[in-house]
């Protein structure tokens, strides 16, 4: 199951402030619902997990985060994340590319492409689930990373990366649900 | 052959008496594999692979074990050491029971536990820890045979996924036809992979008594005394100690021939455990693991004259049989009964090839609902002729009529080998077009042409060859395809039979008694059939392949003749005659020209055990195992009227009529109702199921989420009407029929939906046809946008 997701959004932030944030796994990571980095393998390489619940199925992947491409005179990054389900039940990776575009007022433009592949239990719920769940989540982290941001500017000082908070799955489960029936409807 | 029908009170054939069956199934009162409950009972779960091909590296059970109530967990090591980590399939080839070394398709069987209930088991499956590493997956068969494919099998010898190639015919004779015909048609369709999902899942009690040393077996199986010989054979356990006994069975089709791991398995923790272990699948489970259906990609060409008359038939044919070839099929047929392809029409040559390739996807192929392959053939040849018909702008019933073989020339010989019994192939497309008003439908499709509306009609005109064997031609796993039958009648006339079918929902407790009552006068009601005990019922091959009627219906009225032979010699002693002087009516023998001078069946039996005559045993019973001389070949004619909606792409059955010729019928009420199932099941196949995966072999049809199943909703009204063309060396002229809707309806209803479409110039849409591929044609054509 490969699927394939271009997001586009504006943050309210200078690209300089939302690239120190998104060049670094472990900053990132604290808006991905469900997700943790556990170690920090070197500069580019780290471990980590994240816990996706769909339905009454819940997969916990384990695995490695890369660093592949950085480029923070054009503010361009590729990232690749391998997990394998911790009890054995499949697994995923992602390819993410993503830029950043100054615009006036000093807002930013993000755009990412995301390649996600999923092996194992939750492929077989086939791609119409997936791509909502992994809408769903891709919009949880742009809120998440909105939010960070200003936090971290209304007081930079507070801006320590407090624990990923769990994932609310009901709310996952429903609002891709939501996502099939407004699109078939 | 005319059947002289016997009183409603006899209930003889052709009576629709109401199924026997039934009074305990409409009272939730039958009883299922999962209805068995033994003392002392435990319960198996099976740890299944998420990827569709991986080297295996580790299995830790050791969490697994810990768990509170966890009994056992069998691994794939673990039954190595017993020389059970394979099983031979159906189909020459082996199975792992539980993997070994690697993974071949998504949902394999890795590792088994045990526990004191099914939620224990389900949650030690979880903490069963599993270490894979992914390997390169083949889902695509085209690519089976690429330079870079993955080899999937390395156990086997041949470094290939190629698994076979077989053809049939005069391939000289057809090239030469071919050569100089003027016309030739020409199309690619996908008999796609499907499933039979029946309502009742697989699954099975294995209880092995260490005191006795004898396994009995409770089974969803349709081929009780097979599976206890296979047992014995590849098991090492003496035959007479196996007992296999097949309860009630919600729904088969096919899917409960092969033997599965999860059998095997159960049947291992309970020698080992020395307790009864149930495993009963979930509904994924059988969707994705079990066998499944078709995935034959197949090409046919036909060489006509310009009128439209066949001279040769091409087919080729790639076969995706997933990563074991368990085919469920008589061993001289890799294709099985696939060469009937030339249909209903006079051929004079033909040729086929089929080559069968390994992918990573779950094993199979099994006969969904039909007699080996014979739905991929039918709808095949059904939709070829509409090609040609189309091309020629003949009318496609038209067509059909030109070619058909004429029914003076049955005993027919195909040029693929096989030999038509009797048919009537007009009669019933007559009959067929009459029903749905045929020339009025033509009109107004021309009328709502022109007005821009879509409407279209799909015939399909089809022959079923079922009933296997004969012997000489036919076997499974080297076991001849007999089938057989025992009666005995009781000393007040009432009766047993024990059959070597097995019942799914046929209907068997009814229409057997209704072939017993037919030939000895006994009322229906009178006589108890009883199937699937290894134990008591005489050997046989078991129902599929519509053969149980041509089988052992036929095995039931030797039987029954056997014992009227017995029955006058005691009536003659009865009436103080010779048997000379004796003649039979339903029920009695009378002295000739003295009818009240007579004796009842009832009579008889009562004196076969209280008043012998010399030199005669005791006792009234009789056994037959039949062995047929030939195949049936029931037949029919289609028709489906379909409206489509531009805007959705939505495809409408307006109305479907169905005409089945099986011969001479023994209830009319239950041949209507195996119409119907099939039918829907049909038109499933057509509008909705597919076992589809994805690039990296994750099933898409894994569910009834994906796989869907009609309801009452989505199901069209069907129309039925019947010719009886009786087989003539069938012992009361029958032919199977259960099959014949499944086996004839996706063609009429594809036929259908690209006839509302032709004038567009779409000429073929593969199954299942949904909204969203008809409004993609539709899209594709400028109609809509």
């Amino acid at each position: 199951m490969a699927i394939r997701i271009e997001k586009t959004f504006q943050v309210q932030q200078p690209a300089g402030v939302v690239w120190i944030f998104l060049s670094d796994p472990r900053k990132v990571v604290t808006c991905v619902p469900g997700a943790r980095i556990t170690e920090q393998v070197d500069e580019n390489n780290y471990k980590g997990s994240i816990s996706v619940k769909v339905g009454p199925s819940v997969t916990d992947y384990n695995g490695e985060v890369r660093i592949v491409r950085s480029d923070p005179k054009n503010y361009e990054i590729e990232i690749l994340g391998k997990g394998l389900d911790v009890r054995g039940r499949g697994s995923a990776s992602m390819k993410m590319s993503g830029k950043l575009r100054a615009l006036d007022e000093g807002r930013t433009e993000v755009t990412s492409v995301s390649e996600l592949t999923v092996v194992g239990v939750l492929a077989q719920m086939g791609a119409r689930v997936i791509t909502e769940v992994s809408s769903v989540m891709f919009g949880e982290f742009t809120k998440n990373l909105e939010k960070r941001l200003a936090a971290r500017a209304d007081s930079p000082g507070s801006a320590t990366d407090e624990a990923p908070k769990a994932l609310n799955a009901g709310s996952l489960a429903w609002e891709a649900a939501k996502g099939i029936f407004r699109r078939e409807s | 052959m005319i059947i002289e029908k016997t009183s409603p009170e006899v209930g003889g054939m052709g009576h629709s008496i109401k199924r026997k069956e039934d009074s305990r199934f409409i009272q939730g009162k039958g009883n299922y594999v999962d209805d068995v409950r033994l003392p002392g009972m435990v319960y198996g779960y099976m740890v299944r692979s998420p990827y569709a091909h991986a080297r295996l590296k580790s299995v830790n059970t050791e969490k697994a074990r810990q768990l509170p109530g966890v009994l056992a967990i069998i691994t794939g090591e673990d039954l190595a050491k017993a020389g059970l980590a394979w099983m031979p399939t159906l189909f020459f080839d082996k199975q792992m029971v539980l993997a070994t070394g690697k993974v071949l398709f998504q949902s394999q069987e890795v590792a088994f536990v045990v526990a004191e209930d099914q939620y224990t088991a389900a949650d030690a499956a979880e903490l069963v820890e599993v270490e894979y590493e992914e390997l390169p997956v083949l889902v695509d068969p085209h690519r089976a045979t690429a330079p870079d494919a993955p080899i999937l099998r390395d156990d086997r010898d041949e470094k290939s996924n190629h698994i076979f190639h077989w053809e049939v015919g005069d391939k000289s004779a057809t090239e030469k036809a071919f050569q100089s015909a003027p016309v030739k048609a020409s199309i690619h369709a996908i008999s796609q992979r499907c499933h039979p999902a029946p309502l009742e899942t697989c699954g099975c009690v294995a209880d092995f008594n260490k005191a006795t040393d004898k396994l009995t077996v409770y089974l969803t199986s349709q081929a009780p005394h097979a599976h206890r010989t296979l047992f014995a054979l590849v098991g090492g356990i003496p035959e007479q100690n196996i007992r296999v006994v097949s309860p009630d069975i919600g729904g088969g089709f096919g899917n409960k021939v092969p033997i599965y791991p999860g059998y095997v398995c159960a049947v291992v923790a309970s020698l080992t455990l020395g307790v009864p272990v149930k495993w009963i699948e979930t509904r994924s489970e059988n969707l994705q693991s079990t066998g499944f259906a078709r995935d034959y990609h197949m090409t046919a060409e036909i060489a006509a004259d310009q009128s439209g008359k066949v001279k040769a038939l091409r087919v080729k044919t790639l076969a995706d049989h997933g990563a074991f070839n368990a085919a469920a099929q008589p061993t001289k047929f890799p294709a099985g009964l696939f060469s009937v392809c030339t249909g209903s029409y006079d051929f004079p040559n033909a040729f086929v090839e089929v080559d069968g390739v390994y992918t990573n996807k779950a094993p199979g192929g099994i006969a969904y609902r039909c007699s080996f392959r014979i739905t991929e053939a039918v709808y095949l040849i059904e939709r070829a002729m509409d090609v040609l018909a189309s091309q020629l702008k003949v009318d496609s019933a038209e067509l059909r009529r030109r070619n058909f073989i004429q029914p003076k020339q049955f005993p027919y010989k195909t040029p693929l080998g096989w030999t038509y019994d009797s048919g009537n192939y007009e009669g019933a497309l007559d009959k067929a077009l009459e029903m749905v008003g045929y020339s009025q439908l033509r009109k107004e499709q021309e009328e709502k042409r022109k007005k821009g509306e879509l409407m279209g009609i799909g015939i399909s005109s089809f022959t079923e060859a079922v009933g296997a064997g004969p012997a000489h031609t036919f076997d499974i796993a080297g076991i001849k395809m007999f089938d057989s039958a025992e009666i005995r009648i009781h000393p007040t006339g009432k009766a047993i039979c024990r059959m070597g079918t097995k019942s799914q929902g046929q209907g068997h407790e009814t229409t057997y008694a209704q072939i017993v009552a037919q030939e000895l006068g006994i009322p229906a009601s009178d006589v108890v059939v009883e199937e699937g005990d290894t134990d008591t019922a005489p050997y046989g091959l078991g129902t599929y392949a519509s053969r149980s009627t041509p089988t052992s219906g036929a095995a039931t009225a030797i039987a029954a003749r056997k014992i009227r032979d017995k029955a006058k010699k005691i009536a003659a002693h009865l009436l103080e005659c010779s048997e000379a002087d004796l003649d039979w009516e339903t029920g009695k023998f009378f002295v000739k020209g003295a009818p009240s001078k007579a004796k009842t069946i009832q009579e008889i039996a009562f004196a076969a055990y209280t008043n012998i005559p010399a030199g005669l045993e005791a006792g009234l019973e009789a056994v037959d195992y039949y062995d047929p001389p030939n195949l049936t070949f029931p037949f029919g004619t289609y028709v489906c009227v379909v409206d489509i909606d531009k805007g959705t792409g939505e495809v409408k059955v307006r109305r479907f009529v169905a005409v089945d010729d099986c011969g001479n019928v023994i209830n009319p009420m239950i041949v209507e109702g195996q119409i119907h199932g099939g039918l829907t099941e049909g038109f499933a196949i057509a509008f909705m199921q597919l076992i589809d995966y994805d690039e990296n072999g994750n099933v898409q049809g894994g569910s009834f989420m994906d796989y869907l199943i009609p309801t009452a909703v989505e199901t069209p009204h069907w129309e039925t009407g019947s010719t009886c063309t009786p087989s003539p060396h069938h012992p009361f002229g029958a032919k199977g029929v259960g099959e014949s809707p499944n086996v004839g309806s996706p063609a009429a209803f594809v036929n259908a939906v690209v006839d509302a479409l032709s004038h567009l110039g779409v000429k073929h849409i593969d199954m299942p046809i949904t909204p969203w591929k008809v409004w993609n044609a539709l899209k594709e054509k400028g109609v809509v946008s």
